[in-house]
């Protein structure tokens, strides 16, 4: 993963407000070319589904291309349910997804807080050894960590799939930064009360941090979702697959269809646009804050 | 994935409050206790897999579990000798070469006229970013139909046109020269809404009375463009293009899915390679030699990111 | 490390043990798919690669199966043909962990390092499940045997055949009087009743996939008595009959005779749509193309591959089911999976009559119902003629030989290379593969 770091401190001063104009000619072209631009970048995705809703027959008519279905249908999708493969990645792909997540969150958040509240033997080292991580690449590893994944005994199972996407390193880095940043003295007040570490972890600095939290636990699991290189190799079992790898390497068996694997398609694509739609604020905000330093 | 986060600011609060300084923490082991879950899945999937993979670059381990014997540097003289290895690594090059440009001048055109067009900004931003939450398989599985020579819309358009004819259809994916520009066009497709949000970023962020104070000055506005939002931009670019690099070095999913690394090759890329020589190949021991030469440019690529991006921040 | 007194918050500390301890204890045991565990028959999985026409009538053997078994939960799966196919075979194999039982082309069982990566059969097991293990092509059998074990149960025998539209033969005069294709003699005969089907069909004389050009090349090379031989770091090839071969494809290609550029889907296509009088392809296209009949009315029928150099021989290789390494069998799922394989060779009658495939399970191919069947008869003496690839660790249906050769000869067809260059460019791909280490025995 790339380590991309940001600092917690307020967000660029707010744009200045602009006075209202009438419209210019300038800004009608601008206008024009900016939508056209974007719904040229949404035709694939259009015609993707414009395809899906055909029949199969009227879809291989390869020559005669048109987008609105003369006779509307939902054979594609349907067969696609009856193969019932799609729902079984979808569901592994919402499992492996979420330990991942929940896992990831976890580990680092812990390993996040015990780096910036504590001083311990070998702190140094330990930080630093995770620091180097930040660049080493993980599709490098994957030969190795093939092994030792078989080596587990857990190919081809949930845990296999998702534990070597819980250890980023720049998750880590990011949440200590963070939590370096929030004042000590509601932690201390809480103390007074007798409130444990773990306590002071969960009831004073969690609530502190919601958005980055959700910042990290978004991309964690967009990440892990969209994952296809580590899926590819341990899901060999087509029972245990991710979404984006069955989609890719599993064929129906009834040779190639077009509105079905339209239809697939669009199936695949649904679950992280909703995903992206209810937190699009979170997810331009996060990769705006990349840049913004 | 590449991961980006924003730290938002603290607890508003808190944040008015002057920072004290810390109380000296007293030396102990309950630190430790929270970074040790982490650590000992970090240590079995990173550190560890790291050794592992320099230890079987020296043997013959092979992916059919016979007894692996130590070879010496076998495998690391084959690697630099192999035809096949540099290939891809070109490959890689010529990727990173034809995807870069029109991932960073799109990207900026892009975001300058959606920062224009700020009243239909939410759909604009929509439309252009959607496609980089989407499954590569899925991407891969429409655009392998776009480019389809008889009945693919792209040649269907091509044919309307007139840029073609009907009777000699493009061959895209299938064609060795065209293939890995095929690749590029739908990596551009899918990938460009990371670097347009970066870019719309940095652009909100000049005051708008810079602007202003030059236009008073009769500067037009492809003079502000050239003397004010560009070098404002140089930043964004420079990250944006490490980041493009890094990105390239491993690139795999689409070339796998769209051509299995054809034709003849020529879209066959650096990780492609080790997937074909440890998995394909059963040579597990051959690929882990392959990964560390990957592993050692990656990193180099890394540190230079590092040194350009975290100096400003000491 | 030294041991310090325990820190403060003891309770921390046990809650966080406690944790990481049971994450370690979830992860030790792993965990299963959900729609496996979900099920609660035996669940058998398979994987095939029959991606083409034959895979739908699997599918309608399973069906059969499962009706017929409703203990039995099979999960078959089908995956790309090929490398990418073989591939899962062995990563899942080497974890342990994958298919219960899976097709494999008998070509491929030694490249499949079968004293690690697959069980062996237990005679007796597939006698109590009803398969007679003397009822087999004595030659086909013994190539399922490795170092005295039964890796692999044969079910069929397929090869490169030749297609031809009747209402096209007919026009051109080259039909038998009853019906049957002429026999043919060399290039050049055969080449003449291509012009003469382009003629008619306006676009090509035959059909062929340009993308599997190592079955047509294999079968003319040895149709030639060519013979491949490999060694420690060498190997041996006839130059001057392996570019006689492809000057054949070459040709064809330039005069248009056959596409220059026909993956498995069009090459099929261009036949069905009176684009091309003949194809040369699997028979296993038979079941697509005899939907495509009902449907839209094609007259065809299918002989053995043409005469060029002396004989009719073939590029073919036959299905087996073989069973993956598992770290361990649960009883239940292994009898079910040897019942599945025993059911699909007893009911090959159907994978023969409906894929064109030729039976290995004698008491079917030797039934009148089978003797009856047409037009599987007017090929019969394909199995005769069947050429397996050459035998080395990189050789076999969609092995690296097949693919790197197919790359070559890919661009014969597509006139991007000449005879001479690809000669050249197919012994440097062989030279490469020779030079690898073996990473199998």
């Amino acid at each position: 993963m790339t380590a991309v770091l940001d600092k917690p401190e307020a967000p660029a001063a707010a744009p200045v407000r602009r006075r209202r104009k009438r419209p210019t000619a300038g800004a009608v072209i601008v206008y024009t070319a900016a939508i056209a631009l974007a719904v040229v970048w949404l035709l694939p995705l259009l015609w993707a589904l414009s395809t899906s809703l055909k029949t199969e027959t009227e879809a291989s008519l390869g020559q005669d291309i048109h987008w609105i279905p003369r006779d509307w249908s939902l054979e594609g999708y349907r067969t696609l349910f009856e193969r019932g493969d799609h729902l079984v990645w979808m569901v592994n792909s919402t499992v492996v997804s979420s330990i991942v997540t929940v896992l990831t969150l976890t580990l680092c958040v812990l390993a996040a807080y015990g780096f910036s509240r504590f001083d311990f033997p070998g702190k140094k080292i330990v930080f630093a050894v995770i620091i180097a991580g930040l660049m080493v690449p993980g599709e490098a590893l994957i030969v190795p960590l093939f092994d030792i994944v078989n080596a587990l005994n857990l190919s081809n199972t949930y845990w296999g799939l998702a534990l070597p996407q819980t250890v980023p390193p720049v998750m880590v880095f990011i949440l200590k930064r963070f939590f370096d940043a929030v004042p000590r003295d509601y932690e201390e007040a809480a103390k007074i009360d007798g409130a444990g570490h773990l306590r002071v972890l969960w009831s004073v600095i969690l609530p502190l941090s919601g958005p980055i939290l959700a910042a990290v636990g978004i991309f964690t699991f967009i990440g892990s979702w969209n994952n296809f290189l580590w899926p590819l190799l341990v899901a060999t079992d087509p029972s245990m697959m991710t979404l984006p790898v069955g989609l890719g390497v599993v064929t129906g068996g009834y040779g190639l269809l077009y509105a079905q694997n339209m239809a697939a398609a669009i199936l695949g694509a649904l679950p992280l646009l909703i995903v992206f739609l209810v937190f699009q604020k979170q997810i331009v905000k996060g990769v705006a804050g990349v840049g913004l330093k | 994935m590449t991961v980006h986060t924003e730290a938002p600011a603290a607890a508003p609060a808190a944040a008015e409050r002057p920072p004290r300084v810390p109380a000296p923490r007293r030396r102990s082991w309950t630190g430790l206790w929270f970074v040790l879950p982490f650590f000992a899945a970090y240590a079995l999937f990173l550190i560890w897999p790291t050794f592992l993979g320099l230890y079987y670059s020296f043997t013959d381990k092979s992916l059919t579990g016979r007894t692996p014997s130590w070879i010496g540097l076998d495998n690391w003289a084959e690697a630099l000798g192999d035809e096949r290895a540099w290939n891809a690594l070109g490959n890689t090059a010529v990727f990173t070469l034809y995807s870069t440009p029109p991932l960073v001048v799109l990207s900026i055109v892009f975001a300058l006229m959606v920062n224009r067009a700020r009243r239909a900004g939410w759909f604009l931003r929509l439309a252009i970013f959607a496609p980089y939450v989407i499954p590569v398989s899925v991407v891969t599985i429409i655009w392998t139909w776009i480019y389809q020579p008889d009945g693919g819309i792209l040649n269907h358009y091509l044919e309307v046109l007139g840029v073609q004819s009907p009777d000699a259809p493009t061959i895209w994916l299938q064609d060795e020269h065209r293939a890995m520009w095929a690749v590029v066009i739908t990596t551009v497709w899918w990938t460009i809404g990371f670097n347009f949000l970066l870019y719309l970023a940095a652009l909100q962020t000049i005051p708008q009375d810079v602007y202003e104070a030059s236009a008073i000055d009769g500067a037009n506005w492809w003079r502000q463009l050239w003397s004010i939002t560009l070098p404002l931009l140089k930043r964004t670019t420079a990250l944006v293009i490490v980041l493009q690099l890094i990105a390239s070095l491993r690139i795999f999913d689409q070339m796998y899915l769209m051509t299995s690394g054809g034709p003849n090759r020529a879209t066959e890329v650096a990780i492609h390679y080790i997937y074909i020589a440890g998995f394909e190949g059963y040579r597990i021991g051959y690929a882990s030699a392959l990964s560390y030469v990957l592993f050692v440019l990656i990193m180099i690529v890394s540190i230079v990111q590092f040194r350009l991006f975290s100096r400003k921040e000491a | 490390m030294p041991n310090h007194p325990p820190p403060p918050g003891p309770l921390t500390r046990r809650t966080l043990l406690a944790g990481s301890a049971a994450a370690a204890g979830l992860g030790l045991t792993g965990c299963g798919s959900l729609a496996v565990s979900l099920s609660d028959k035996t669940v058998v999985k398979q994987w095939n690669l029959l991606a083409g026409a034959d895979g739908a009538i699997m599918t309608e053997m399973h069906g059969q199966f499962e009706a017929e078994h409703p203990d039995v939960d099979l999960q078959a799966t089908t995956l790309g043909w090929g490398t990418p196919f073989y591939t899962r075979i062995v990563m899942g194999a080497s974890g342990g962990n994958g298919a219960d039982v899976a097709t494999a082309h008998v070509s491929r069982i030694k490249s499949l390092s079968p004293a690690t990566l697959l069980d062996p059969f237990d005679l007796k097991e597939i006698e109590d499940a009803g398969l007679d293990p003397d009822a087999f092509p004595a030659e086909l059998w013994d190539k399922c045997f490795v170092d005295g074990e039964l890796y692999a149960i044969p079910l069929d025998t397929h090869a490169l055949v030749n297609y031809y539209n009747r209402s096209v033969c007919a026009e051109i005069g080259a039909l038998n009087p009853d019906g049957t294709l002429l026999e043919t003699t060399g290039v050049e005969d055969y080449f003449d009743v291509l012009r003469a089907a382009k003629e008619v069909t306006g676009q090509y004389g035959t059909s062929l996939d340009t993308f599997g050009g190592w079955r047509q090349f294999w079968a003319w090379y040895r149709q030639a008595d060519g013979e491949m031989a490999f060694g420690d770091g060498d190997y041996e090839m006839d130059d001057a009959k392996a570019l006689q071969s492809i000057e054949v494809m070459y040709r064809m290609a330039e005069e248009g005779l056959c596409p220059t550029f026909a993956d498995g889907a069009q090459c099929a296509a261009n036949f069905e749509n009176g684009a091309a009088g003949f194809v040369q392809v699997g028979n296993w296209e038979i079941t697509r193309f005899r939907a495509f009949s009902e449907a839209q009315g094609l007259d065809f029928s299918m002989t053995e591959m043409p005469d060029f150099f002396g004989n009719r021989r073939t590029q073919g290789d036959s299905h087996s089911f073989i069973l993956p390494h598992h770290n361990s069998w649960d009883p239940e799922v292994r009898r079910a999976t040897i019942e599945y394989v025993a059911y699909m060779l007893k009911n090959s009658l159907q994978w023969g009559a409906g894929a064109g495939h030729t039976p290995a399970y004698l008491p079917v191919t030797e039934s009148a119902e089978y003797q009856a069947l047409e037009p599987n008869a007017e090929y019969s003496g394909v199995v005769d003629n069947v050429q397996l690839d050459p035998e080395v660790w990189f050789s076999g249906s969609g092995a690296r030989l097949f693919d790197e050769a197919g790359t070559v000869f890919q661009q014969v067809y597509a006139l991007a290379l000449n005879p001479e260059e690809a000669l050249a460019l197919l012994k440097e791909r062989i030279q490469d593969l020779v030079s690898l280490p073996n990473p199998v025995d």
